[in-house]
């Protein structure tokens, strides 16, 4: 217990620090050492010996008291302390309802103040309290009581981009705001309620887009740009996902990672294959057998591939997504067939049998009857995937003479 | 509670809202006082929404209409009340028959004013004829406004119009004089309160006599509340309303107008002899209206409502101004003298605390018992109570306005006949309705009215008037209420105000309380005030009732039969309620009440909005919610003081079940919805329980939370096996409720049933529904779901099915067995094919264990889903084919959907043609046959179906030399369509077909 080194009366200097720096901070309207003030995540060395005061000196309350540039913030101040020391000890429930008190005490404050010096605490405590939440859950869930602190954490962010969302030079801050309520609303699965704040976003006069910091238009275009993936919008996902990376610090291989994450299967839907190098650099080898089996057109991998990471796919949501590129591998296999036919007689090589396709894939190990290969050349051909027509009669697929594969480039399957 | 403080805070800031609110409380409280006390407004009223009389008018007159009758109402109150203002009863009756003599001449003086007299005559009749059908327009009506608080408001006019409507014509009219009077105590003073208590006392008596009139009063006492306090914040809104009203419906208001004059001309030819010496023979002449129509029938009580309305409307558009003018002023003086208001108040809380109960036996019983006393009351209040109020609104009233004198006099002279004779009550309100008509004759007539004179009045001191008049409910407060703006606009005309001032912004006055003013003349003259208000409503004099009902039954009598239905119906809402809170209340608004009065004339509008905010406070149900939870305790006092005849009680139930599916949509408070749901027992139980929270918490909302739920719950009694489903309306029934083993025989017997599927949903539902009231989630529950949820499979119910799969969810996932798997399947297979969301396909997905993923099921349905999102539809009808479980039976609703996607595929793909054998082979029409090689009988079975598919869906077929049938799938590929369902219905499930359930269904 490293408090029980500390005397009363280096708690008590300690606390008396905290509270002097806090109505500094406020006074001089110094956001940046404000914001240190609320960093409970951050495990500050400052904040760590403040909990321990804390604990050893009982009455911090009749500390706040006792001055009224501490007492006029005694409903921030005093939850404040409470739950810098509950999560010194772990208690991240309590620390929770703690530092929830003190974020809506916060913002009464914060909305009287006509300026956006507080912003970065603000976004501090947005942050926290998204972390806290998080962390009390899982202690909630461990209990066996139903975790629901990062549901209220979520209702209590809505009510700060209610704050924020106004003509004032606060409104920077609202795209911070909603990129946390994207994290809680990914984390709890329930992405439809993103709606409302990205309708706001994007349609309020107030906000231009172009105004936000470019880490919160990164993380912003990020969500949206995954919202995408799930509706198989694969355009408008491209051009988020693509915005986000083009923006994203290149130092931070991590999100560059996540975007390429979610990016990476949408270029391929679009016919787009990464290089291996890109693959290697960011880890993200689950996909480099994919390409493989596009490349080679090689069913037995692309089915393989899916299956190992089935359950990564589908955390992510790009499942489906990589699901469908079948039709693309069918394609390369078709293509594949009819190059080698054209070497050996071009004249007869828009002409495929049906049974040499199904021949091949029995090569891949693939078990598949004529009927169930004519309905995958049907639609691929209906897809546009191939320019031709399929004869029934003489089970034989009649490619065009010219283009009879046509690329993707950019522009998704017909479906 | 919570709810209150929401209520209040919402009312008092947002005036938009309030608009609504007004919007609907004037439709509200007016409906109430409508069915109640106007039959004629009602009639009015319904005949624009509904019914056929009133075709001419559109809803926007109907609105207009109402608010033209409480005005008239109110004027005639006021004027009243001038005179009268001692006598409580008398005045609600002089307002009855004010009314009815408008109806009367309304149907004369119709015609030549150009109104419809068909129309008019028209409301009779509907009205006569079929009071229920009129009660449930006035109903459509409000929700028509559809105004957030119209529920409330409606919940209670409802129970008043229910009590009406099964009442006689008469009854109705006395009981909207109530409401408006109440209502207009309420605005003003913040009475509300009080009301609760009131109703208690009125219920009281009532039980006792539950043909009295008075229970009627009671009733619309306890609408009124609710009303009163919208109305107070809604004042401004109100006026505004009425203008907007006037002007949107320019058609409507003309014509009401012209009723409105006709109306007055109809009053003159009927009554004008009498009403030409306006004080003293009007009177004369009423009374026999008055006997005739109160012993008569209620028809004749319709037609004076009828009346009434359109004296109201003339009142307002032509009279109206005139009588609106001068009610104003007499309004004024109400708030400005806040001081006498509060003693008045006092009184009437020390009275109401004292005898509680028989507070409303003070009023009540007086004008029956004694009639002598009324009529001193009368005297006295009018000539004592200028001592307060009185002396402002007589000294006004009578020398400045001849009209009002004339009404004053008139409204006297009925009123001693009515105390004079036990109808007394009735009487006067007759004389009250041709008073109206004499105030106009009077501006009209007499020069001295000049000032009265309709054109010289602006249009917001007509809304203003129209707004003090609505809030009356019966016919005393009517007068009064008449009495006082008289008062105020005499006044105002000598300040010369009259004209600038902002009537829209001018508070309403405190409703007189004649109630009150027998009370006072009673017990003794300082009351004198009291006439104004008709506090005896709103404040608690509840439980004793009964003792107070002999009385007011004796006097009363005739009228109060009409309203006993009424007290029946708030009875049963009400049985719960307790006299504490009622006391509580009434000296926790005491307080309130005063200082808003004395507040009142300085600041009209924030001391409205005090008011308001305190009503809410303290009662908790204020606003919306405190409405219903006081009418709620007024109708389980009532209840309780009651013992009624079955009969009785069922009628309750049904009613109070009514009211509850009415709350129940428009409110959302659920906590005073159970309430009201439950019936018998529950009613009891909950209320009980309601009313020890509240006393708990005291205004504070923890209530709901603090009810233990669980020891409300049901256990079931009902041992028979087989039960009809009915969709609950109110709490359930334990009777009918069977216990868990039961249910379980019931589920065998459904398991083994041979009956149709319409039989085995209905009874599985119903057996849902017992498990959910009882709160049992065990197997039984699951079994019972899953059962369930395979027949819904089976016969292709898919929005049953996803009900049960929903609550298997949740039933899982709380760890209790059952065929999981299974389910799991159906559940990906649903979402696949009819959800065709992303994401609830990958969430569903991400949550399959490996052990599921191994199912045979689950791996179909796995299967499944790969099929149909890479749109192979051979793979698809193999699976089709092999399904295991029901599997089939959820991918049957996707087959017709996968077999036109394959077509169109195959159309646009292959060329030239394909034959249709292969088609049929491909597209799983030959079901079993092809799977083991099959006969030939079934392959041509299958073959033809294909053949009428493809034929049905647009494909061109040709047939080539070898006599193979084939599909040109060039033309076919643009002709291809997917036929409108032949089964397809207009609400969309055949399963419910009308037909088909009626053949079908047993029992």
């Amino acid at each position: 217990m490293a408090y029980m080194n500390m005397s009363m009366g280096e708690a008590h200097r300690r606390i008396t620090d905290y509270l002097n720096r806090f109505s500094d901070a406020v006074s001089s309207q110094d956001g940046a050492s404000f914001k240190s003030l609320f960093a409970l995540s951050s495990n500050s060395p400052f904040l760590l010996s403040l909990a321990d005061a804390v604990a050893l000196f009982h009455d911090a309350n009749r500390l706040i008291n006792q001055s009224d540039s501490y007492s006029q913030f005694s409903d921030i101040l005093l939850p404040l302390l409470r739950s810098v020391q509950n999560y010194k000890q772990g208690d991240f429930v309590e620390a929770y309802l703690a530092f929830e008190k003190t974020a809506n005490a916060f913002i009464q404050e914060f909305r009287n103040w006509e300026s956006a010096w507080a912003l970065e605490a603000l976004y501090v405590i947005v942050h926290d309290i998204r972390v806290l939440a998080e962390k009390a859950d899982k202690e909630l869930a461990s209990t066996g009581k139903s975790p629901e602190k990062l549901k209220g954490a979520g209702s209590f962010l809505m009510k700060v981009f209610g704050a924020l969302a106004g003509k004032g030079s606060k409104r920077v801050g609202a795209l911070y705001v909603t990129c946390q309520l994207f994290k809680i609303y990914f984390k709890l699965g329930t992405v439809h309620l993103c709606r409302s704040v990205i309708r706001s976003i994007e349609t309020a006069r107030i906000f231009d887009f172009e105004e936000f910091p470019k880490r919160d238009k990164v993380t912003y275009m990020y969500y949206t740009g995954r919202l995408e993936v799930f509706n198989e919008n694969f355009p408008s996902a491209d051009y988020k996902l693509s915005y986000a990376l083009k923006h994203c610090n290149p130092q931070r291989e991590a999100n560059i990672r996540l975007i390429l994450k979610h990016l990476i299967p949408v270029k391929l839907s679009i016919g787009i294959l990464p290089n291996h190098r890109l693959l290697e650099k960011y880890s993200l080898l689950e996909y480099s057998n994919i390409v493989l089996a596009l490349r080679r057109g090689d069913l037995r991998l692309l089915r393989c591939a899916l299956q190992d990471y089935e359950d990564r796919f589908l955390r992510s949501g790009v499942y489906l997504v990589l699901e469908k590129l079948e039709l693309q591998v069918y394609q390369r296999l078709v293509k594949k067939i009819y190059i080698i036919q054209k070497q050996k007689d071009p004249s007869k090589a828009h002409q495929v049998k049906l049974e040499v396709i199904v021949k091949a894939l029995k090569w891949l190990e693939i078990d598949m009857d004529v009927d169930e290969v004519e309905c995958i050349m049907a639609i691929l051909i209906y897809k546009n995937l191939m320019k031709g027509y399929f004869a029934h009669k003489s089970k034989v697929v009649v490619l065009s003479k010219t283009d009879p594969f046509p690329k993707l480039i950019g522009k998704p399957v017909n479906s | 509670m919570a709810n209150e403080g929401t209520n209040t805070e919402t009312l008092v800031p947002a005036q938009p809202h309030q608009f609504e609110n007004r919007h609907f409380d004037p439709g509200q409280n007016q409906p109430p006082s409508y069915a109640p006390t106007t039959p004629g407004s009602q009639a009015v009223s319904w005949a624009v929404q509904s019914s056929t009389a009133n075709g001419g008018y559109s809803n926007p007159t109907y609105q207009y209409d109402q608010h033209p009758q409480p005005p008239g109402r109110s004027i005639q109150d006021g004027q009243n009340v001038s005179s009268v203002a001692g006598n409580s009863s008398n005045l609600g009756t002089a307002n009855v028959p004010q009314d009815y003599n408008a109806y009367t001449s309304y149907p004369s003086s119709s015609n030549p004013y150009g109104y419809g007299s068909a129309g008019y005559t028209g409301y009779y009749n509907n009205y006569q004829q079929q009071p229920n059908q009129t009660y449930s327009q006035p109903v459509g009506a409000y929700q028509n406004t559809g105004a957030p608080y119209q529920p409330i408001s409606s919940f209670q006019n409802t129970g008043s119009y229910a009590g009406s409507a099964n009442y006689s014509s008469t009854f109705y009219n006395p009981a909207p004089a109530d409401y408006q009077t109440t209502g207009v105590y309420q605005n003003s003073t913040g009475y509300a309160n009080q009301a609760p208590p009131w109703n208690n006392g009125s219920y009281s008596s009532y039980a006792s006599h539950p043909h009295t009139n008075y229970t009627p009063d009671s009733n619309s006492s306890g609408a009124a509340t609710t009303s009163v306090q919208y109305q107070q914040q809604q004042q401004n809104p109100w006026a505004d309303y009425y203008n907007q009203t006037e002007v949107s419906c320019a058609p409507g208001t003309e014509n009401l107008s012209v009723t409105s004059s006709s109306t007055f001309g109809g009053p003159i030819p009927a009554a004008t002899s009498g009403y030409a010496t306006p004080n003293s023979q009007p009177q004369q002449s009423y009374p026999p209206y008055w006997r005739q129509d109160s012993s008569a029938s209620a028809v004749p009580s319709f037609q004076p409502a009828a009346i009434n309305s359109g004296d109201h409307d003339g009142y307002w558009n032509h009279g109206a101004q005139t009588s609106q003018i001068h009610q104003t002023n007499p309004i004024q003086p109400n708030y400005q003298s806040p001081l006498d208001l509060k003693s008045s108040y006092d009184n009437f809380q020390d009275q109401q605390k004292t005898v509680s109960s028989q507070g409303t036996n003070l009023y009540l019983p007086p004008p029956p018992p004694l009639p002598p006393p009324p009529q001193q009351v009368v005297s006295t209040p009018i000539q004592s109570a200028p001592s307060l109020d009185a002396k402002r609104v007589s000294k006004m009233q009578i020398p400045t306005n001849p009209r009002i004198a004339s009404n004053l006099t008139y409204g006297q002279p009925k009123i001693e006949k009515d105390s004079s004779t036990t109808n007394t009550a009735l009487k006067p309100a007759y004389l009250a309705v041709s008073l109206p008509k004499s105030t106009e004759k009077i501006s009209s007539n007499d020069a001295a009215n000049s000032i009265l004179k309709p054109g010289m009045f602006p249009k917001s001191l007509r809304g203003y008037v129209e707004r003090a008049l609505t809030r009356c409910k019966d016919d005393k407060q009517m007068k009064a209420c008449q009495a006082v703006m008289k008062e105020m606009i005499t006044k105002a005309t000598a300040d010369g105000t009259l004209c600038t001032r902002n009537w829209d912004m001018e508070p309403l006055f405190p409703m007189p309380d004649s109630d009150v003013v027998n009370k006072d003349s009673v017990l003794s003259s300082t009351h004198k005030r009291s006439p104004r208000r008709s506090k005896s409503r709103w404040e608690p004099l509840p439980e004793e009732k009964p003792v107070d009902n002999p009385v007011s039954i004796s006097n009363d009598t005739v009228k109060y039969s009409a309203w006993v239905p009424n007290v029946k119906d708030r009875k049963v809402v009400m049985e719960n309620k307790e006299s504490k809170e009622d006391d509580l209340r009434n000296t926790k608004f005491s307080p309130f009440i005063q200082r808003t009065s004395s507040k009142a004339p300085q600041r009209p509008f924030k001391k409205q909005r005090l008011t308001d905010a305190s009503i809410a406070h303290e009662n908790g149900d204020a606003s919306s919610g405190s409405d219903k939870e006081q009418s709620l305790t007024a109708y389980y006092s009532a209840a309780m003081a009651f013992s009624d005849t079955p009969e009785e009680k069922k009628r309750r139930e049904n009613r109070s079940k009514r009211f509850d599916l009415g709350q129940g949509h428009r409110t959302e408070n659920n906590h005073f919805r159970r309430k009201n749901a439950g019936a018998g027992n529950l009613y009891s139980r909950r209320a009980s329980a309601l009313v020890l929270s509240k006393s708990f918490e005291d205004g504070v909302s923890k209530a709901v939370e603090d009810i233990d739920w669980d020891a409300l719950t049901v256990k079931g009694a009902c041992q028979e096996i087989e039960k009809r489903y009915l969709r609950l309306t109110s709490a359930p029934d334990p009777a009918t409720v069977r216990p868990e083993e039961v249910l379980e025989k019931a589920l065998l017997m459904v398991q083994n049933s041979q009956k149709n599927y319409l039989y085995k949903c209905d009874q599985l539902k119903s057996i849902r529904q017992d498990l959910t009231v009882q709160r049992i989630r065990n197997q039984l529950t699951v079994k019972v779901y899953e059962t369930h949820a395979r027949f819904a499979m089976e016969a292709g119910d898919l929005s049953e099915y996803n009900q049960c799969q929903s609550q298997l969810t949740a039933l899982y996932a709380d760890g209790i067995e059952g065929s999981y798997m299974e389910f799991a399947a159906y559940n990906l297979l649903c979402v696949i094919m009819h959800s065709n969301n992303n994401r609830d396909l990958l969430s569903s997905m991400t949550r399959l264990s490996d052990e599921a993923k191994k199912d045979e099921a689950v791996k179909h349905a796995l299967a499944v889903r790969a099929a149909v999102t890479s749109g192979n539809y051979v793979a698809f009808f193999r699976l089709y084919k092999e399904a295991p479980n029901l599997n089939t039976c959820l991918m049957d609703l996707y087959v017709e959907k996968m077999r036109y996607k394959a077509v169109s595929c195959m159309c646009r793909s292959y060329r030239p043609t394909v034959p249709v054998s292969y088609i049929s082979h491909v597209l799983g029409f030959s079901t079993s046959a092809v799977a083991n090689g099959g006969s030939d009988e079934k392959d041509t079975e299958a073959f033809e179906e294909c053949l009428e598919w493809l034929k049905a869906h647009g494909a061109s077929i040709m047939t080539d030399n070898n006599k193979d049938i084939l599909v040109d799938t060039k033309v076919s590929s643009s002709s291809l369509f997917m036929p409108e369902p032949e089964d397809a219905v207009a609400h969309g499930d055949a399963n419910l077909a009308v037909n088909d359930f009626l053949a079908k269904a047993p029992l």
